[in-house]
């Protein structure tokens, strides 16, 4: 598969990637390298693993990441009970594979699989420790058993929302792309792939009014997301009689999640929806 | 000179603008030039920027060296093959430096500025040594709490540690004999210390400063920044251990000090920043400040109140409070006064060690 068949697998898939993005992805598959995605909320960074695994036909495996994660739920867990239940039966190993209960990263390395470490700037510092020998080699050490090793390297996706600065250690062993807002002509592609009844100048007036909205200040820019659920909102309104623009403005609440957001955008509405 | 002298030479010329690449990515880098060979430009400039870089920010002095190096002048050839008629427009693989806006990008040296400031930071005296020391020992005490989320071993506790428990077993032959337990431990609240360093706090900026000193040396997670003009991360120069070496470092870092006052929107700057925002979330934030604030209040109390809603306490120390007819009516501070959970009088660091004292 080269670029071109990847980038046209994946709008298949109705995902838009530019040229940046296909490339750090081809270079992920080409080189067996985790890739680590940075971008504001909401410009599909989870929704690029979930794509990968459908393009690649591989099983998703995602691990969401929040403080306090450890070992025995990202790695693997002794299946405690039903060890001692061999043991008071005098069994004597009671450490081999079928103990062993796999959490996400031992999954992915049980099977070909997409792995989705997920805002991984949500887990505190230490668990980034566990990773490393996972993303350096794609291996996990369990001390009372050995190695496990992955027959087809899984193809892995981390995702930060730059909350806190990632270890070097962690970004060393990735490559690395950042996300930026798509461009008017790829964001009303991606609008118009997910809402599929919303007409072309609908669409058009629709991602202007988004990009121009991110040129405020405001809080949380909206992401391809929050636009998206904006024209569905707009076209279900739209298809109940209501002109367009005033559809788009009474759907506003979809696209804006902020009181004083929605205050600066009400100030500036008039530039951005064309009545 | 060959195309791989080239690629090399632009990766020395990277670590000269600021942008030291570790080996295995520069193997990366190669080995993804190999396997994917670059179509043009452009997209050797994607492949680079995938596997080179590691955050945003790295584009600001990638970007500049990747245009020095290969803008103009097409694609090297990946076979050994020279450079046609190319070799004078600069870099010859070597480390001369390309221009004048990589230079930019190199990190910020020391200037010589430093000679000046360091006068002005008076010696700590013994007094203030021994102030420095009992804050040290009172500050944990003194800090906010929250629950941890990783659970520990306990003597008592709301979760079995079915692992300890197991291997207990073990070892009396399969029977349980007693529990072993997990709790979620407490632990201390982040702390945020906001300094003022504008010229109206010029008189007690600097015990301040000795203040933050002893807070990142005694506290778990503190973060201290200054603003005056502009926002300064001061937390990395804060952590020399003697608190005199801390303060000249930090006449490299404050550049805005006994300036003008901005308190709004440098605020405002803090709070447009995603990751400082972590830092406030649910910290406790100490602002240091005599909330003179020249010009539009607007940002200040906005400011303010969006901080208000972040932290867990929101405790705001002004010089002013210290005299006890003090009222919060400048426009400023009354405005913000609603937004803080406790408004205190301190001005150098008895004070500051008697605030502690009675708890934050």
């Amino acid at each position: 598969m080269n670029e071109a068949e990847l980038a046209q697998r994946m709008r298949a898939e109705r995902y838009f990637a530019d040229d940046g993005l296909l490339t750090a992805v081809y270079l992920a598959l080409t080189l067996d390298r985790p890739l680590l995605l940075e971008g504001e909320p909401g410009v599909g960074k989870t929704e690029l693993a979930a794509v990968l695994a459908r393009v690649l036909g591989r099983e998703l495996v995602r691990l969401q990441c929040y403080e306090g994660l450890d070992a025995g739920q990202a790695l693997y867990e002794w299946d405690y009970p039903k060890q001692l239940l061999h043991v008071r039966a005098d069994a004597t190993d009671v450490y081999r594979e079928d103990f062993l209960l796999e959490r996400p990263l031992l999954r992915a390395l049980r099977r070909p699989s997409v792995l989705l470490v997920d805002e991984i700037d949500r887990a505190d510092s230490e668990f980034e420790a566990f990773l490393l020998e996972f993303l350096g080699d794609f291996q996990i050490t369990v001390p009372e058993l050995g190695t496990v090793r992955a027959a087809v390297p899984p193809i892995v996706v981390l995702t930060s929302n730059r909350t806190r600065e990632l270890h070097d250690a962690v970004k060393r062993r990735c490559l690395y792309h950042w996300i930026p807002f798509p461009d008017t002509d790829r964001e009303r592609a991606i609008v118009r792939a997910h809402v599929p009844r919303i007409a072309e100048d609908a669409a058009e007036s629709l991602v202007r009014a988004v990009s121009g909205a991110r040129r405020l200040d405001l809080l949380k820019r909206p992401g391809i997301a929050e636009s998206v659920e904006w024209a569905r909102g707009a076209t279900a309104l739209a298809g109940n009689g209501d002109p367009w623009p005033v559809a788009l403005r009474r759907a506003l609440g979809l696209l804006i999640k902020d009181a004083e957001d929605m205050t600066v955008v009400r100030d500036h509405l008039d530039e951005l929806i064309a009545p | 000179m060959t195309a791989i002298d080239h690629l090399l030479g632009f990766l020395r010329g990277l670590r000269a603008a600021g942008l030291p690449v570790p080996v295995v990515k520069q193997r990366d880098f190669m080995c993804a030039l190999t396997k994917v060979p670059p179509r043009d430009v452009g997209h050797l400039h994607r492949i680079a920027v995938a596997t080179l870089t590691t955050s945003v920010a790295d584009r600001e002095v990638f970007d500049p060296v990747f245009a020095h190096w290969f803008t103009g002048r097409g694609l090297p050839e990946l076979s050994e093959m020279d450079e046609p008629g190319q070799t004078g427009t600069g870099g010859m693989g070597d480390d001369t430096q390309p221009d004048g806006a990589v230079q930019e990008g190199s990190g910020h040296r020391a200037s010589w500025s430093t000679v000046d400031r360091n006068a002005v930071f008076a010696a700590t005296t013994a007094g203030q040594r021994r102030l420095l020391v009992r804050l040290r020992s009172d500050l944990p005490a003194a800090m906010p709490v929250i629950r941890s989320r990783r659970r520990v071993p306990a003597r008592r506790g709301d979760r079995l540690d079915v692992r300890r428990v197991h291997r207990d077993a073990w070892r009396a032959g399969g029977e349980v004999v007693r529990f072993r337990w997990r709790r979620r431990p407490t632990r201390q609240r982040p702390v945020l210390v906001l300094i003022d360093v504008s010229g109206s706090m010029k008189q007690h900026s600097r015990d301040h400063l000795r203040f933050a000193h002893a807070v990142v040396a005694s506290c778990e997670r503190a973060e201290v920044f200054t603003f005056g003009t502009r926002l300064t991360h001061v937390t990395p120069a804060l952590r020399a251990r003697d608190v005199d070496a801390a303060l000249s470092a930090l006449t490299n870092v404050v550049r805005d000090a006994d300036g003008g006052t901005r308190i709004g929107p440098s605020l405002l700057e803090f709070l447009g920043n995603a990751r400082h925002l972590g830092m406030a979330r649910g910290a406790l934030v100490l602002v240091l400040s005599d909330g003179l604030e020249r010009g539009d209040c607007v940002p200040l109390v906005k400011a303010v109140r969006r901080l208000s809603l972040l932290a867990h306490r929101l405790v705001w120390w002004s010089p002013l409070a210290c005299d006890p007819a003090y009222r919060p009516v400048t426009r400023g501070m009354a405005a913000v006064i609603a937004h803080v959970h406790k408004l205190a009088g301190v001005r150098d660091l008895d004070t500051a060690q008697q605030q502690v004292a009675m708890g934050m």
